[in-house]
């Protein structure tokens, strides 16, 4: 039987107003924009043909913003003003930095006293990683746009699968920052076996094995019909090719018995000579690290590839000891895997296949270009939300997991989990706590993630304090905390007394993301020249809101007028019919209330034509039993 | 909430596993939030939330432990209520000894020990589950209840050993 389809009338896009929409890598050393043309995903390509865009921006002394290849030509000659592998530093502040690798910037905190978000000095200002980001991502955008000959409708972006829920908001404020409307965080190892699993109409259960620039993941997952669900997940957030590079590095520097440290400039050469290294080792048994210092002055040393086997070896047993608790948390044997998927460059290390076919007893697959199957994965994914599959067949689903639990601090600097790690979203967790002390009329929730049983090993999302408890004895109040994670993987967290309907609310961003306040000035300022009249933009949305409620709803009518009485039906389709008149006024308020109010009115009829999909969904099931 | 009528399976502690991932594939095709990226914002809601109880019901169903407490509940009786947990002594000896062999394990290091544990382990809750599908669907429901509460033991154990192994392959 095919794939049991729920189709919406409402979701088939007439081919002309098929939507632009790209999935980007933004990834530690390069980032790609992908999109879908003619049905098939392709990485966009730069004006000279390379797909590949350096993740590295400078600061340059006349005040303009460089990224990419042209930026990577000053890593070593203005190295404090050229910023690489800034996905390093997402989410994180300065107490997270590792002295020996991330000593090439200065840095500094939002406030100068140590704690928040880090910000990297450069001459034209204290930069967050946030912003750096964004320029990457605006320069993809612009390239995607001058290509497909529009303006993009919205992206895929992808994380790696083990990134944090503040790694995880500061990119999604890095796009919004970019100007691109988010259709979705996706993990890129989920990603890259969408786009291994359609290209090869794979069916089973395959491990991804994802050495990006700087970060590791393991996913597994398995692909049945079209649904592409993720058993359990793993990953190490600071470990990646860049390690790989940073060994060959720290070989080269104690043979050549150095005996000063190196200045950043000297550091990045040393850096670019070890990776170049690296690359030659793939084809070649022997490889020559090689720095000229200037002034005439230069070091060579001679690397094996036995020798860069053992410099790396560490670094390979912590992939492979990841594979394993990976297996262990989806509770499967290496027999019971189909298939290994390679994905990002540096899997492209003879040693790292080797590991692999040794644990597995078979070849990892590497079909697919490992640099591009994770932006052509997210670039499928972004056709898809963008609403531009309908057909039979054509449209998959992803069922994705959290990585790290969720949960929130008790007494005694403890942790209580509430959404376990490898838990499927969307989903919703609540819990109830009580008071402590007789009167207590607040109480200061501390939102954390992590496996480990203490707070202060964890990572802190987020404080919030639910205030106005009505006084009572100690242990009597009831708070529900529920913790929603949505399909992006980002958590919001909301606490109710329930005796009294005390609510307070957040979503957890404040520790490390940006708040909305601060995104909307830099966005202010970013667009300052641009003059948008906000108000003939406001009234714009609006209408386009509306229309499109009004065309969903039409359709779902057409659909199941079944399961409407004939006045329930009456009264939906008169406001309809009163909102299409509406949205040709030009007062923006009255058509946002009454689209609204159909919202509102429609709800029951969402819920009856959910439980009518799901019934159908069964029937398909049974039929297929039948056959 | 009968996670059963969610999956329309019958309300029974022998699940067909792969039936049930199948049906969890199935349901989530029809109800993800993904499926209605052009609806209203109403559907997308619903979406949402069954996505979220479809989720749910698939965790508790595929896990013995908390389908046998899950199955006590769809009759009114609480398996884990904190006020009546009262278990046989020999069990609770039993459980003490599995404990103190644990932490030797841990202690040594000793994969091996850990592994074998964690398998026969395994098997206890199995057998186990095997009983308290016989009493249950007996309609016994005190003997069941007490099955469900080792289960529930045993299930502990069998984590604490998984997770000292995780914590040795680092």
């Amino acid at each position: 039987m095919a794939f049991l389809q729920i189709s919406e009338p409402g979701e088939s896009p007439e081919p002309h107003t098929r939507r632009l929409a790209v999935g980007i890598d933004l990834g530690t050393t390069n980032s790609i924009v992908a999109t879908i043309r003619n049905a098939v995903p392709e990485c966009l390509p730069d004006r000279d043909g390379h797909t590949m865009l350096p993740s590295a921006v400078q600061y340059a002394e006349n005040g303009s913003v460089i990224v990419g290849e042209e930026a990577l030509k000053h890593r070593g000659d203005d190295a404090l003003n050229t910023i690489t592998s800034v996905k390093r530093f997402m989410g994180r502040s300065v107490a997270d930095l590792r002295g020996d690798t991330d000593a090439r910037y200065n840095f500094t905190t939002p406030n100068g006293d140590g704690k928040g978000s880090l910000k990297i000095v450069t001459r034209q200002g204290a930069m967050s990683p946030i912003e750096v980001s964004a320029d990457i991502l605006k320069t993809l955008k612009a390239r995607a746009e001058e290509s497909l000959g529009g303006e993009l409708y919205g992206a895929v972006i992808t994380v790696p699968a083990y990134f944090d829920d503040a790694q995880r908001q500061a990119t999604k404020d890095a796009a919004k920052l970019a100007g691109l409307n988010v259709l979705r965080l996706l993990n890129e190892p989920t990603a890259a076996a969408v786009a291994y699993g359609l290209d090869q109409h794979a069916e089973g259960t395959f491990l991804i094995y994802d050495l990006g620039g700087g970060t590791f993941d393991v996913s597994i997952l398995r692909l049945s019909r079209g649904v592409f669900e993720v058993l359990a997940t793993t990953g190490d957030t600071s470990l990646g090719g860049d390690d790989f590079d940073a060994a060959l590095a720290k070989y080269a520097f104690d043979t050549w018995a150095l005996t000063r440290a190196l200045s950043p400039a000297g550091q990045a050469n040393l850096l670019a000579a070890a990776r170049a290294a690296k690359e030659a080792l793939t084809n070649d048994p022997v490889a020559t690290i090689r720095v000229d210092w200037g002034c005439g002055f230069d070091s060579k040393v001679d690397v094996t590839r036995e020798k860069y086997v053992e410099l790396t070896q560490p670094l390979i047993e912590r992939t492979m000891s990841a594979i394993k608790r990976t297996m262990r948390d989806a509770k499967l044997k290496a027999d019971e895997i189909d298939g290994v998927v390679l994905v990002g460059g540096a899997t492209r290390t003879p040693a790292v296949r080797a590991a692999l076919e040794a644990h597995f007893g078979k070849p990892p697959l590497a079909t697919m270009n490992p640099d591009e199957v994770v932006a052509l994965g997210a670039a499928i994914q972004a056709d898809q939300l963008a609403g531009n599959k309908s057909g039979e067949g054509e449209s998959h689903l992803l069922l994705d997991v959290i990585p790290l639990s969720l949960g929130l601090e008790t007494m005694g600097g403890l942790v209580e989990k509430i959404i376990p790690r490898n838990s499927t979203i969307p989903v919703a967790k609540a819990q109830e706590f009580t008071t402590f002390k007789d009167g207590q009329t607040a109480m200061a929730l501390h939102v954390v993630q992590g496996e480990r049983e203490l707070v202060s090993d964890c990572r802190s999302l987020a404080r919030f304090e639910l205030r106005g408890i009505p006084p009572m004895v100690a242990g009597s109040a009831r708070i529900r905390v529920t913790f929603q994670v949505d399909a992006d993987g980002l958590l919001s967290v909301s606490s109710t007394e329930t005796t009294s309907n005390v609510r307070a609310e957040v979503t957890v961003k404040p520790s490390y993301g940006l708040g909305d306040g601060e995104i909307a000035n830099m966005l202010q300022s970013a667009f300052a020249s641009a003059n948008t009249d906000m108000a003939a933009r406001a009234l714009a949305e609006a209408r386009v809101d509306a229309l499109a409620l009004v065309t969903a709803l039409s359709n779902a009518l057409v659909a199941d007028r079944a399961l409407l009485s004939e006045a329930e039906h009456a009264a939906l389709h008169s406001q309809i019919t009163h909102l299409k008149s509406l949205a040709e006024s030009s007062d923006h308020r009255a058509i946002v209330r009454a689209s609204e109010a159909l919202n509102q009115a429609s709800t029951d009829f969402a819920g009856r034509r959910m439980d009518r999909a799901v019934r159908e969904a069964f029937t398909g099931r049974d039929i297929e039993k039948i056959v | 909430m009968n996670y059963f009528s969610t999956f329309d399976l019958p309300a029974a502690f022998v699940v067909n596993v792969s039936q049930l991932a199948a049906r969890y594939r199935d349901l989530q095709a029809a109800v993800h939030p993904d499926r209605f990226v052009n609806a209203t914002d109403p559907e997308k809601r619903v979406a949402m939330e069954r996505a979220v109880e479809v989720n749910d019901a698939y965790v508790a169903l595929k896990d013995p432990v908390r389908r046998a407490m899950h199955l006590l509940e769809l009759v009114n009786i609480k398996g884990m209520d904190e006020k009546n947990t009262a278990m046989p002594f020999d069990f609770l000896a039993e459980q003490i000894e599995w404990r103190e062999a644990l932490a030797d394990a841990k202690l040594k290091e000793d994969e091996e020990r850990l592994e074998e544990m964690a398998s026969e382990l395994s098997g206890m809750l199995v057998s186990l589950g095997d009983t308290f599908a016989a009493a249950y669907m007996g309609e016994h429901f005190a003997v069941a209840t007490t099955l469900a509460r080792k289960m529930r033991f045993v299930q502990k154990l069998i984590e604490e050993a998984e997770s000292a192994l995780a914590d040795l392959g680092q």
